[in-house]
């Protein structure tokens, strides 16, 4: 009974995750927009189409335009209407706001382009349009609309009653009864003819919400299981193929691109505790199966969290929960990390988010980095990273940071990172109750892989994809996968060039001198306790850290 | 004040200042020109508000296709309100006679009751067209549950301005007050009133009724169930021979004038994406050959008095035969070449569709029905359209004997 009872719990928290990242609607971008150095926060509405709220942040106080415009992947950028412009925030240097409408579902983006002294630049910021929102109305609304809708009602009853009896009759004569009975009738009729308009009208509402909620986004499901082989676990990850009302193409599970290299990047995460923690990159068996090595993690229930991106640029998160029982003795004595199948491939055991009061105070305990507060935690080298407080030591929701990082080896210098897939670093956030999860890389918390479709996309004056002449889907995974292929037997220097292409590592930061700082922009979505596990790469091998953090509304 | 008096012309003839000095007394009320103006800027409103939604996308709560919509809600319901209101606790003794008693305590005339309740159902619209989007997104349709009360409410108060008119003329004629004078004025008030209704009523249905569905069996029927209903009622109650076909070219000269003027006007798309970048106002619709059907209407209105249900029948095939004779081959020349200019509008295209669709100029294979299917869906027309027809001689009839 109580399996049963925790398994519904599961299906329960799982049926509320949305797409893309989990819980974490709004989606940020840093960069350089030209000779600008940009942030940029979107906040996709959840109801297509509808409006998505666009921040734009700026240090160059010589701007004198920021101009915002949907380009939306199918349509090209020569579909784009004319840019809106960004209003400066009063009271906030460098802030601007706009609105903008995304009126079609699909793989979108938002172009920020901003105009100043130094010339005009431009940044995509990728946005997946879709509907993820089932609203109720407000009971005030409804009560003020059911007085009126009743009002109205009666007023018809009453027009249809006089209009049958006393309209005919001449003025100054008086009503008779045999127009007293016609006004009766009248009445009856008008009641009967309102409501049946009423209920008509009821069907019709309710057909135009099941439609609604047919064609609204509903994310792929996926089931996971582990099965034991000689000296190692497989993990496999078999995506629902169940076919898709909309964007049957837009969102095709045979379109998936690599990104950071990757077909799916596959984070697990212990249920409740949050101690364990996994970053895996499956393989692709076949469409809609993957599979990879799991170490012999501690039993439990887990979260499932994999991210992929297609050709269209369209990025979700795909999830599940799954369950792993006590490895056997054998393969716990006989693991090893090698047999891990992609080298780039790491887990991590820490403590519990629950007893993070009652941890071990680390050597500094909360301490102040650079003239602000900070949490720092000893890495499995025995290295340092401090994660940089707020001023207050807690975070606000919905509330732009630059979660800032900072690392110091042994002898507290500055560690010397090196790429980890690409980047200098990836942090994952998770809120404890498992409804908010989403992977961070210093530029945003958007999809490398989206962005790169996208600026190739709408390269010169693009029109409307020709569907008809997409590329075959077999073709086209085969492909890909010969590519990833060619790409993991590269050695790692190598490899790590092709992914990090174009890319800025510097970790210098003249706020930080005596640091290695990584920084990424987010905004937690609402209140709660929430772990961050940050990756970085030091002396060839990948650190994992983990901090907990209370953010308040 | 609210009536006005009829001044005399500076040249009149002789018979007609007999006539006049026999009527000297007989005035117009006001609110019949507030409620006419009402429907007549709710319809500019409406189309030119589908135009701005398929030409520019964008609107906010006050622009100006809906600002003439709201003076028209505003202008009817004030006007009738205050009116009710009056004449209950301030009215005449004759005001009090000419109007409606109900709910104990109010007195207001029935065409006041119409445009009030129109009113009311485009305030309800407001707040619930509001919230409709926020729940299921900015529809790009004329038919959704929300904005059918909107436009209920509407053709509400041009349904009211019309009773108005033949409220008027039927006390007129009943006191023997009509002078041909008086009687022109009520003709033009009623052929604009039916007239606006008429644009309403296509209005409504016009995603079944694009030059597309021309050569479709649904064209016809969805044209059957709603144009007989008026235009036999109108046929009959009018202040003249010609009711039907006054406000079909009400109709005509109304929409081919928002097909001509419109598009005079700069526009951009504002909203993505834009597959067909435009640059002026896209033109609605042009208007339906239903002037030929009307014109089959009142010949048969002047010249059958049979059997209603044989009348009916009559009115029926008449409009269905008419219609299909001049619209079905209209169709295939909105699709040419020739019909591609400012004068019927065909060019005009919504800019989130794509201008390149190859059958923007012509039937896809779907759109046109098969001999067998045409006759079938003809023959359910018909049955539509006698019922329709039926329905509608009743009401006329109804219109007829409205006194108050």
């Amino acid at each position: 009974m109580k399996r049963i009872i925790s398994t519904l719990i599961i299906l329960l928290s799982v049926s509320s995750f949305t797409y893309g990242h989990i819980g974490s609607p709004g989606v940020t971008l840093e960069g350089e927009a030209g000779p600008y150095a940009v942030t940029v926060v979107v906040n996709s509405p959840d109801v297509i189409p509808g409006t998505a709220t666009v921040d734009v942040y700026l240090l160059d106080p010589a701007v004198s335009e920021v101009q915002l415009k949907p380009i939306y992947w199918f349509a090209g950028s020569s579909g784009t209407p004319k840019a809106d412009l960004a209003i400066p925030v009063p009271g906030e240097a460098g802030h601007y706001k706009g609105e903008i409408w995304l009126m079609s579902s699909g793989s979108a983006s938002i172009e920020v382009k901003v105009i100043g002294a130094q010339g005009e630049g431009s940044i995509l910021l990728p946005v997946m349009a879709v509907s993820t929102a089932q609203k109720e109305m407000d009971p005030s609304l409804g009560w003020s609309l059911a007085g009126l809708g009743i009002f109205l009602m009666i007023l018809m009853v009453t027009i249809i009653s006089l209009s049958a009896g006393d309209s005919m009759v001449k003025p100054g004569e008086d009503s008779t009864s045999k127009v007293r009975t016609k006004r009766w009738i009248g009445a009856a009729v008008g009641l009967v003819l309102v409501v049946t308009v009423v209920w008509g009208g009821n069907s019709w509402w309710n057909s135009w919400s099941s439609n609604y909620k047919r064609y609204m986004y509903k994310p792929f499901t996926a089931t996971s299981s582990v099965t034991s082989e000689a000296d190692r676990q497989i993990l496999n990850f078999t995506v629902d193929p169940t076919r898709l009302e909309q964007l049957t193409l837009t969102r095709n599970i045979n379109y998936l691109i690599p990104d950071h290299g990757k077909i799916m990047h596959m984070f697990l995460l212990k249920m409740g505790t949050l101690e364990v923690f996994a970053h895996l990159h499956p393989l692709r068996k076949d469409s809609t199966q993957f599979e990879t090595v799991i170490p012999p993690l501690p039993a439990g229930d887990y979260y499932v969290f994999t991210d992929v991106t297609r050709l269209s640029g369209f990025s979700e998160t795909i999830a599940d929960t799954l369950t792993i029982s006590k490895a056997e003795e054998q393969l716990v004595t006989q693991w090893n990390d090698s047999l891990l199948i992609d080298t780039d491939d790491t887990y991590y055991i820490t403590d519990p988010i629950i007893q993070s009061a009652n941890r071990p105070v680390l050597p500094g305990g909360d301490i102040v980095i650079c003239g602000s507060p900070g949490k720092k935690t000893m890495l499995p080298d025995s290295s340092y990273v401090t994660l940089e407080l707020p001023d207050s030591r807690e975070f606000k929701s919905n509330q732009l940071y630059q979660l800032t990082f900072a690392f110091e080896d042994q002898n507290g210098d500055p560690s010397a990172l090196e790429p980890y897939l690409g980047m200098m670093g990836h942090a994952v956030v998770f809120k404890e109750d498992g409804s908010v999860y989403i992977h961070l890389h210093p530029v945003g918390s958007y999809s490398m892989a989206s962005q790169e479709m996208m600026q190739t996309r709408f390269e010169g004056n693009s029109g409307q994809v020709d569907w008809d002449k997409l590329p075959n889907q077999r073709l086209f995974r085969d492909s890909v996968d010969q590519v990833i292929t060619d790409l993991n037997s590269l050695p790692y220097a190598q490899r790590d060039s092709v992914l990090s292409l174009g890319m800025d590592h510097s970790v210098d930061d003249p706020d930080h001198p005596d640091h290695a700082v990584v920084k990424f922009p987010y905004s937690f979505p609402e209140a709660g306790q929430y772990r961050i596990y940050v990756q970085m790469k030091r002396n060839d091998k990948i650190l994992n850290g983990a901090f907990d953090v209370e953010v308040t509304d | 004040m609210d009536t006005i008096s009829i001044t005399n012309p500076d040249v009149v003839s002789e018979p007609s200042i007999r006539a006049e000095k026999a009527v000297a007394a007989v005035e117009l009320p006001t609110y019949l020109y507030a409620t006419v103006l009402a429907s007549f800027s709710i319809m500019i409103g409406l189309i030119w508000d589908i135009s701005w939604h398929t030409s520019i996308g964008r609107d906010g709560l006050l622009s100006a296709p809906h600002l003439a919509i709201y003076f028209g809600g505003v202008l009817a319901g004030i006007f009738s309100g205050i009116r009710v209101l009056k004449i209950s606790f301030a009215g005449t003794e004759l005001q009090k006679q000419e109007s409606l008693s109900f709910w104990g305590i109010f007195r207001g005339s029935l065409g006041a009751l119409f445009c009030i309740w129109g009113a009311f159902a485009m305030l309800t619209s407001a707040p619930f067209d509001d919230w409709w989007h926020n729940t299921y997104g900015l529809d790009v349709t004329i038919l959704s549950p929300p904005h059918t009360v909107l436009l209920l409410g509407m053709l509400t108060i041009q349904f009211g301005a019309m009773i108005t008119v033949l409220s008027v003329k039927n006390r007129m004629k009943a006191a023997n007050q009509i002078n041909p004078k008086v009687e022109n004025r009520l003709r033009l008030f009623f052929a604009l009133s039916a007239g606006f209704v008429l644009c309403m009523l296509f209005s409504i249905a016009s995603e079944f009724l694009d030059r597309h569905d021309m050569h479709n069996a649904l064209f016809y029927q969805v044209s059957s169930l709603i144009f007989p209903l008026l235009l036999v009622a109108v046929s009959i109650a009018a202040p003249g021979k010609w009711g039907a076909t006054l406000a079909a070219t009400v109709y005509t000269l109304f929409m081919a004038a928002m097909v001509w003027v419109l598009p005079l006007f700069p526009a951009e798309p504002l909203l993505g994406p834009v597959l067909n970048p435009i640059t002026t106002f896209q033109a609605f619709k042009f208007p339906l050959l239903l002037i030929f059907p009307a014109i089959a209407i009142d010949l048969i209105t002047q010249r059958v008095n049979k059997n209603p249900w044989l009348t009916s029948l009559l009115y029926a095939i008449a409009f269905l035969v008419t219609l299909f004779v001049f619209q079905y081959p209209f169709g295939d020349f909105l699709m040419s070449e020739a019909a591609r200019n400012w004068f019927f509008g065909t060019e005009s295209w919504y800019f989130g569709a794509d201008p390149n669709w190859q059958y923007r100029f012509a039937y896809g294979p779907w759109m046109e029905a098969s001999a067998s299917v045409m006759i079938q869906g003809l023959g359910i027309a018909l049955v539509i359209g006698y019922l329709s027809a039926r329905l509608s001689m009743r009401w006329g009839k109804w219109m007829q004997s409205i006194m108050r």
